[in-house]
């Protein structure tokens, strides 16, 4: 009996600790040597369980400090991107971190990034990582790079060919990464892992970004139960979402299927007025993980010249303008057909008649429909209900740009001028468990919603959300007289495999060591890899 | 041996159990899509019924973007071509955005689902209209199911006032493929029998008989249409 305890307890420990493993991320950029002010190119492949639609990457500092980051879409368990590396950073060692919001893990990779303005550290020593164990990435045999020379002289055009045998073919899950780019033999980096210090969020991103955060009474300082709180993106069809907090304050937003810079004002207002709220955010996109150790490095001559001609390069890409990438617009999306508010009853365009100085007689004249009247300087609306053919008790849903707005002063001194239309909605609207008596919708001139005052309980951002996709510049034909001065000659981090590939590639005016080096995944979760190296003299 | 394997079934078990409580928890999809309406104005009270269901019936929606939303208590009125859902969170019989809506379906009185189709109906007065589906494929049968308000002899309602509309069935048949549109069809043998050709008549006519199915009504009408599509013949539309 004793023995078959034993057994049973092994079992569970084994079973345990076999559940708990998990596939982690896979990360790669272009190079492993970078100069401020350039881009960096990176590739992620993602575990084909994963179910967040979207990985986050994190430029870190040796401190773990975020310097700068990225929101990447996952694709067919990938996803590609860039970062621009800011001209402020100072010279030394960065992380490169990718996560997800449900990963306990980060998988890092350490970069060299130097200053372009001061170069590397005179006195000769840095800082290195130490103690990490590099992910396992086997070399592919059966992968054959063809057509690639030993030698190639400075803007020579090559031709590489890439066979991949069908049983290869047969096991990839996803696509392929291939990049052609300088090489420095005096550093290298691998990826790791690092364990996250920061609460796992328990909300998963499907789709796009998550907001979260806390609404907490001002008064006491707790967390508020039942209070709304709105996201809204102005547009020209608003962005529009709600959410009722529990006990616990919090609130969650998912921005779906938005991408580049987009403005986002969060609100939250208490059933009983009385009560003055604060919401406060949280930064879950910004995972802190336990840093690793790091041990003094000096550099060898080697290293410092290849910096010297990294920076010379990036400096004269800098004078000739010369973009290493250049962003593709966004997809369409197909959103809503009609504002979150409904489709207006009336809408209209104050600009078409006589200029009128405030919203007062905007109202009085052109609104059928919209009472808005400023007896003893307290201002009031008031929308008819046509259907029952009465002016609904209480204050209509008023935006500002598609911003739900209370408070009746922001839009009285509005005249003619400023507004470009007025939609209007002469009916009860309900959208979930919200319920408009009546909608009006001021889109002004402007449209910089600046008139929307921000305060505790109204948060403005201007918000990155999921990077638009991009492509590496070619060598421009019309520039020939131009340097060309590009460390990375081919960045295709999406290439679907087929048996037999052609890469067309040409050399820049830089001289020394490149690398093809071509990633993949396989449908068992590991990784693989295959370079070739030649020279440019 | 029944200890061995009461044994291997308690391993089991504790597998199970260890495999899914390492398994994370995802939480519930907090942004599910939002119902738009406005609200349900009563309407004027008259004999007969504006409503397809004079009962809430549990069914679901399907959004534009092909999103579902189930567990609905819904309800048709026939008289507006509108759909209805009683929110319980806030009290309110909400007439759901028709623009926002593929469709619905609803399970009936009789245990009987109902399907219900958003489409443009191009015909006399065109406009967006619900159909339900009585049997679908490359060439669906609709019905739309509309009622009106018209003038009928006088009488006196509940209380005691006299009224002389009623609220009365102008079902429409529609045959309907995505090409070539709508086809008013009456529900008898002739109008079905006419949408095919002399020979294929013939042997319409002897499936009918085989299957004793006289073609009078809504019901009989269905069971014939879907006897042709069982035997393999299809219209000439």
């Amino acid at each position: 009996m004793k023995r078959k305890l034993v057994l049973l307890a092994l079992l569970f420990a084994v079973f345990t600790v076999k559940a708990q493993e998990k596939e982690s991320l896979n990360l790669y950029t272009d190079r492993d040597l970078y100069v401020s002010g350039e881009t960096l190119l990176l590739k992620v492949f993602t575990p084909a369980s994963e179910q967040s639609g979207i990985v986050n990457i994190d430029l870190m500092n040796r401190k773990g400090k975020k310097i700068t980051g990225v929101i990447l879409e996952i694709i067919n368990h990938q996803a590609d991107g860039f970062v621009y590396l800011p001209d402020s950073l100072s010279s030394g060692f960065y992380l490169l971190s990718t996560y997800t919001r449900t990963d306990e893990m980060l998988t890092s990779k350490e970069l060299y990034i130097a200053n372009r303005f001061t170069g590397l550290p005179e006195s000769n020593t840095d800082m290195k990582p130490v103690g990490v164990v590099a992910l396992k990435e086997s070399s592919v045999q059966n992968l054959q790079i063809g057509g690639v020379q030993k030698q190639y002289k400075p803007r020579q055009k090559g031709l590489a060919t890439l066979q991949l045998p069908a049983e290869l073919i047969a096991q990839l899950d996803g696509d392929l990464s291939v990049s052609i780019a300088g090489k420095t033999d005096e550093f290298s980096s691998q990826q790791f892992l690092l364990k996250s210090t920061s609460a796992v969020s328990p909300s998963l991103a499907k789709e796009g970004i998550v907001i979260e955060g806390i609404i907490t009474d001002i008064k006491t300082a707790k967390p508020f139960n039942n209070a709304v709180v709105y996201l809204s993106i102005p547009d020209s069809i608003p962005g529009f979402q709600y959410f009722i907090t529990a006990q616990d304050g919090h609130f969650y937003f998912e921005i779906e299927k938005y991408y580049g810079k987009i403005p986002v004002v969060i609100q939250c207002f208490a059933k009983e007025k009385s009560s003055s709220l604060k919401i406060t955010l949280f930064d879950r996109n910004n995972l802190k993980s336990t840093m690793p150790a790091f041990e003094p490095r000096t550099f060898t001559p080697e290293f410092r010249k290849s910096v010297s001609n990294a920076t010379d390069a990036i400096t004269f890409r800098k004078i000739f303008n010369q973009q290493e990438v250049t962003i593709q617009p966004a997809p369409i999306i197909k959103r809503d057909a009609y504002p979150y508010y409904g489709i207006p009853t009336k809408t209209i365009d104050p600009q078409l008649f006589i200029d009128l100085p405030d919203f007062n007689e905007i109202s009085k004249e052109l609104l059928p429909g919209v009472k808005f009247r400023n007896y003893n300087r307290i201002p009031t609306l008031q929308v008819f209900n046509a259907a029952q053919q009465f002016y609904f008790n209480d204050q209509p849903l008023l935006l500002l740009d598609g911003i739900p707005i209370r408070d009746l002063n922001v839009i009285k001194d509005m005249g003619t001028k400023d507004i470009d239309k007025v939609e209007i909605c002469q009916n009860e609207r309900f959208y979930g468990d919200l319920i408009f008596p009546g909608v009006v919708a001021i889109y002004t001139s402007k449209a910089d919603y600046t008139r929307v005052p921000e305060s505790n309980d109204l948060i403005k951002l201007s918000l990155e959300v999921i990077q638009p996709h991009a492509v590496v510049n070619a060598p421009s034909e019309q520039r020939l007289n131009e340097p060309d001065l590009r460390q990375v000659l081919l960045w295709k981090p999406s290439l679907q495999p087929t048996p037999k590939m052609e890469l067309d590639f040409q050399t820049s005016d830089i001289k020394g060591s490149f690398k093809l080096i071509i990633h993949g995944k396989t449908r068992d979760g590991s990784t693989f890899y295959k370079e070739q190296i030649f020279e440019v003299n | 041996m029944a200890n061995r394997i009461l044994y291997i079934v308690f391993i089991f078990g504790l597998l199970a159990a260890t495999s899914l409580k390492a398994q994370e928890k995802l939480p519930k999809k907090w942004t599910a899509e939002k119902i738009k309406g406005t609200r349900r104005i009563p309407y004027a009270s008259y004999s007969g019924s504006p409503f397809l269901n004079d009962k809430f019936a549990t069914g679901e929606i399907e959004f534009q973007d092909g999103t579902k939303k189930d567990s609905l208590v819904l309800r048709y009125s026939s008289y507006r071509d509108e759909i209805i859902y009683y929110n319980a969170a806030i009290s309110a019989q909400i007439i759901i955005d028709k623009i926002s809506l593929k469709g619905f379906s609803f399970t009936d009185e009789n245990g009987i689902k109902r399907v219900f189709r958003h489409q443009y109906y191009n015909g006399f007065f065109p406009g967006e209209r619900y159909f339900e589906v009585l049997s679908d494929g490359d060439i669906a049968l609709l019905v739309y199911r509309k009622v009106v308000l018209q003038i009928c002899p006088p009488y006196n309602d509940k209380a005691g006032n006299l009224k002389n509309m009623s609220y009365q069935q102008a079902y429409n048949y529609y045959l309907y493929n995505d090409k070539k549109g709508y086809e008013l069809i009456r529900l008898n043998r002739n109008s079905l029998l006419s949408n095919f050709d002399k020979l294929t008549q013939k042997s319409i006519k002897k499936i009918l008989r085989k299957n004793k199915v006289q073609v009078t009504d809504e019901s009989t009408f269905v069971i014939a249409w879907n006897l042709l599509k069982e035997n393999g013949i299809t219209v000439n539309f």
